[in-house]
């Protein structure tokens, strides 16, 4: 084996600098789940007495064989991967025969997370996973490290990357709001209420249909379906629940810090300033409850898989959710931008929720809202506006109708202004051009004033 | 001209290459001959049925070769100080802003057919994947002399993320 000869230790204690290595116990916990499953059935094969009354052979043989392979494959990985930080650079080499060698430029960091899945975790291990400008694929994963050599790792990297200095230590941080358990349960639930719970009638109405008409293979059908349905949907709970327990959110000096996970925890960092566009959803389950959500979009986690990634806070208070995005975007107040709606003759296009999608915008940021029953409030500032863009389709163009959209990196803040009259939609264009200019003239820090408190 | 898409007040569009149009009317034209073969086909069998053939392939090319045209003249570009204002679309109509110091790269291509008639097209990347700023049809000359304006501007500008 290739990897034997290589040293597979890894420095302890002093400053992260130089060269270092993957944690020997990596290839158990990158096999994970599969290897866990491959060996049980190793096992349940040795201790299986068949009809000759011995161990199972075939069954050891090729599933034993497999697992052998996995953590070989895994030792090969660790063998031959190193990384290596040096100044303002973070350099990872790996590949066996074919030689990689990625290098990131800290000061372009967006955002540093440590993750522990549970295969990890039980090893004490855990993953740093930084993400620069780019696509999905542009994020460079170092699993595992272990746990405090990874954290002492990202509070480095966010040093180097916030100009903070070499083996910085992890800088203090201040809570900003932690979401109880009940809430969260019951936020999750009450999300679930929407049309699709109607799917689940399906099932019930088959197995009716069935047993009334003497069908039986029908009526075993509904079940089945409804069994299914039901299963997708405690699934579905039991992955949002695990994934937002005892979410946490702090301040630091290097940045917004999101903490969540019950197996599997993660840790992410944004670094200040790295936030590109915020949103404030409300679905309409949680109205009565005065709960909302905000999502973010930084670049770099791109759309796919990192919808969760970009969650900011799962469920908090609407009042402190518009204050907290006020404070993160450098000392907005959102209740002071004045907003405008499209003009009557957008209901045509728009039938109902046409009074719904108001926008507007101060010195600062552009303010979009939209949705009648589901209320969202899109928010971009100016500084970190993309392009700007006009569409107007055949309707709208009979209408004297057109939409202006603000483009943000991928995420999930998309921020127009939807069935403007036309000369508005230009005049609002040309307005956005000039603040825009304005503000990347005079770059504003992050969050100059004392972040607010929840209570 | 619809309000929204004119060009900014005191400048004019800068159109995209005739050749543009000519290369999309070729095509046009190329699709329509297994039609036209179809309708002369047809016509040996049943005289009706081949008339019937022939004028719609005679009415997708009558339709096909102005949508072209009205495609082609709705492309236009103009370099601002600090910006790149382009617009497009017949009847879906856009027009999008991009700021020089926003500009990630620009990317210059031409497909095999396109060489062919001697058209580039010109495409500016931002952070933001939705952003929707090309420039089609350009000669050779005008895209390499864009892309160097656009590179120097992008980098006198530069303003990170």
């Amino acid at each position: 084996m290739p990897g034997s000869e290589v040293s597979l230790g890894h420095t302890d204690g002093g400053p992260p600098e130089g060269t270092f290595r993957l944690h020997p116990l990596t290839p158990i916990a990158l096999g994970g789940r599969v290897l866990g499953l491959l060996v049980a059935i190793t096992l349940l094969g040795l201790a299986e007495r068949g009809s000759s009354g011995g161990p199972r052979w075939p069954q050891v043989i090729v599933f034993g064989g497999l697992a052998v392979l996995v953590v070989v494959h895994g030792f090969i990985t660790v063998a031959v991967t190193s990384y290596h930080l040096m100044g303002g650079e973070l350099r990872i080499d790996n590949g066996l025969f074919q030689k990689q060698s990625k290098r990131i430029r800290l000061d372009r960091v967006q955002s540093v997370d440590v993750l522990e899945p549970l295969s990890a975790r039980i090893f004490g291990l855990a993953e740093v996973k930084v993400t620069t400008a780019g696509s999905e694929r542009a994020a460079v994963r170092l699993r595992y490290l272990a746990l405090p050599e990874a954290r002492s790792l990202r509070a480095d990297l966010l040093g180097r990357s916030t100009g903070a200095g070499e083996g910085s230590p992890e800088a203090p941080e201040r809570l900003l709001v932690t979401v109880p358990h009940g809430r969260l349960v019951g936020s999750v639930l009450l999300e679930m209420i929407s049309w699709r719970l109607a799917l689940l009638a399906i099932g019930p109405a088959l197995a009716v249909v069935g047993q009334s008409n003497g069908h039986r293979a029908t009526a075993g059908i509904g079940i089945a379906i409804f069994v299914w349905f039901a299963v997708l949907i405690v699934h579905a709970v039991w992955q949002r629940l695990n994934f937002l327990w005892e979410f946490t959110v702090t301040e630091s000096p290097d940045g917004l810090r999101v903490r969540h996970g019950l197996l599997s925890t993660s840790r992410q960092t944004v670094p200040p300033g790295r936030i590109q566009a915020i949103l404030i959803h409300q679905p309409m389950s949680w109205r009565p409850f005065g709960w909302v959500q905000v999502r973010m979009n930084v670049a770099g986690y791109g759309r796919r898989g990192s919808t969760k990634r970009a969650t900011l806070i799962p469920v908090v208070d609407r009042d402190f959710a518009e204050r907290l995005v006020g404070w993160v975007l450098g000392g907005v107040d959102l209740d002071e931008i004045p907003l405008t709606r499209p003009p009557r003759r957008a209901a045509v296009r728009a039938p109902l929720w046409w009074r719904a999608q108001e926008a507007g915008a101060d010195d600062r940021v552009f303010v979009a809202r939209h949705g009648l029953l589901s209320r969202t409030i899109d928010i971009v500032p100016h500084q970190r506006t993309q392009s700007l863009r006009i569409a107007a389709g055949p309707v709208q163009r009979v209408l004297g109708l057109a939409s202006l959209h603000l483009d943000s990196t991928p995420g999930p803040v998309k921020t127009r202004a939807a069935n403007r009259d036309a000369g508005e939609a230009r005049s609002l264009l040309d307005r956005q051009v000039e603040r825009g200019r304005a503000a990347r003239r005079i770059a504003v820090p992050g969050g100059p004033v004392p972040a607010p408190q929840a209570t | 001209m619809d309000v929204p898409f004119a060009p900014p007040p005191g400048q004019a569009w800068t159109s995209v290459s005739p050749r543009l149009a000519r290369m999309r009317r070729a095509l046009v034209a190329a699709s329509v001959i297994p039609l036209a073969a179809a309708a002369l086909g047809l016509a040996s069998a049943s005289r009706l049925a081949g008339l019937i053939t022939g004028i719609a392939a005679v009415l997708v090319l009558v339709w096909a070769w102005s949508a072209v045209g009205r495609n082609f003249r709705s492309w236009g570009y103009v370099e601002r100080a600090d910006d790149l204002m382009v617009t497009h679309g017949a009847m879906f109509k856009k027009l999008t802003v991009v700021p020089y110091g926003r500009m990630q790269l620009v990317d210059v291509k031409a497909g095999p057919i396109e060489r062919a008639f001697g058209l580039v097209n010109v495409k500016l990347h931002t952070a933001a994947a939705t952003t929707d700023a090309q420039v089609r049809g350009l000669s050779p000359a005008d895209a390499g002399s864009l892309r160097d304006r656009l590179t120097a501007l992008g980098e006198a500008h530069g303003a990170g993320l």
